[in-house]
């Protein structure tokens, strides 16, 4: 989450702070675990709709993975434990710039 | 076994879920919830993670920055092997009284209950995959003795037939598609 800049700081260059860089959850597909299972994870943990958590989880099973949010890094490594504890593999990577 | 939906008496109190099971299938869970239980106190210890199961159990958060990864393991990992330890008790508490009566029983699942036991089953068929030889789609998984197949995928129909009992119970989440 970011807040407006004062005007004080849009004078001077500001370096992007390390919070500020975008960081994102992949969940990495498995041969265990079950479809209904991912989906229902999807939906319960990021309230994704029906829709969205079948395509999210179809994405993972033909691609090998999908990124399921982004944020800052705290933020995705919460998300990394919450998918742990489901028993999905999932790791915090940097978004793409 | 048999997984069915409450009454409405039930569901008021809470219950989502009913598991309807004989001593002989509780006694196969409590020895895997235990199995499972007693793994991940010894990863806790462990600096290294030797078994490919507990690798699976407990990933790395970041796969290509190791610095990180240790940080996030050195500040997640007693927490969540704790959690998990949890999910597999729910397991075993619920069903030793089946063990030790020799008796089938009705086991009511409440919402946190029912979500222990989804994960749990979940952690268990991850380190029966891993025993199996079960490492990417498609794997047959014809390592680990015989009957474990069948566990694997009874654990599987068991884990499927409680999300659905979720997926009735939970407002909100995937009613209108």
């Amino acid at each position: 989450m970011k807040t407006a800049p004062t005007l004080d700081e849009q004078l001077v260059e500001q370096p992007v702070h390390a919070a500020e860089v975008p960081w994102t959850i992949v969940v990495w597909n498995d041969p265990v675990n079950l479809m209904t299972y991912v989906s229902w994870v999807f939906r319960r943990h990021f309230g994704a709709d029906a829709r969205a958590a079948e395509r999210l989880m179809m994405q993972v099973h033909t691609e090998g993975r999908a990124t399921l949010a982004q944020g800052n890094r705290e933020h995705m490594e919460r998300h990394a434990e919450a998918m742990h504890e489901y028993g999905l593999w999932a790791t915090v990577e940097k978004a793409p710039q | 076994m048999k997984i069915t939906v409450p009454t409405a008496d039930a569901v008021a109190a809470g219950v989502v879920g009913i598991v309807h099971v004989e001593p002989q299938e509780a006694r196969v869970l409590v020895s895997l919830a235990d199995q499972l239980q007693a793994l991940l106190a010894e990863a806790i210890e462990s600096p290294i993670d030797d078994d490919a199961a507990v690798r699976r159990l407990l990933p790395d958060a970041y796969r290509h920055d190791p610095e990180l990864a240790d940080e996030w393991r050195r500040l997640s990992r007693r927490g969540l092997v704790d959690r998990k330890i949890g999910f597999a008790r729910t397991l075993s508490t619920a069903l030793a009284p089946v063990v030790s009566d020799g008796i089938a029983r009705a086991v009511p699942l409440t919402m946190d209950t029912a979500i222990d036991w989804v994960r749990g089953i979940g952690d268990m068929r991850l380190v029966i995959a891993d025993r199996m030889g079960i490492i990417v789609d498609g794997d047959t998984g014809t390592l680990g003795e015989p009957g474990l197949r069948d566990v694997y995928d009874w654990l599987a129909w068991m884990q499927d037939g409680i999300v659905q009992v979720l997926e009735v119970t939970e407002p909100g989440d995937g009613g209108a598609a």
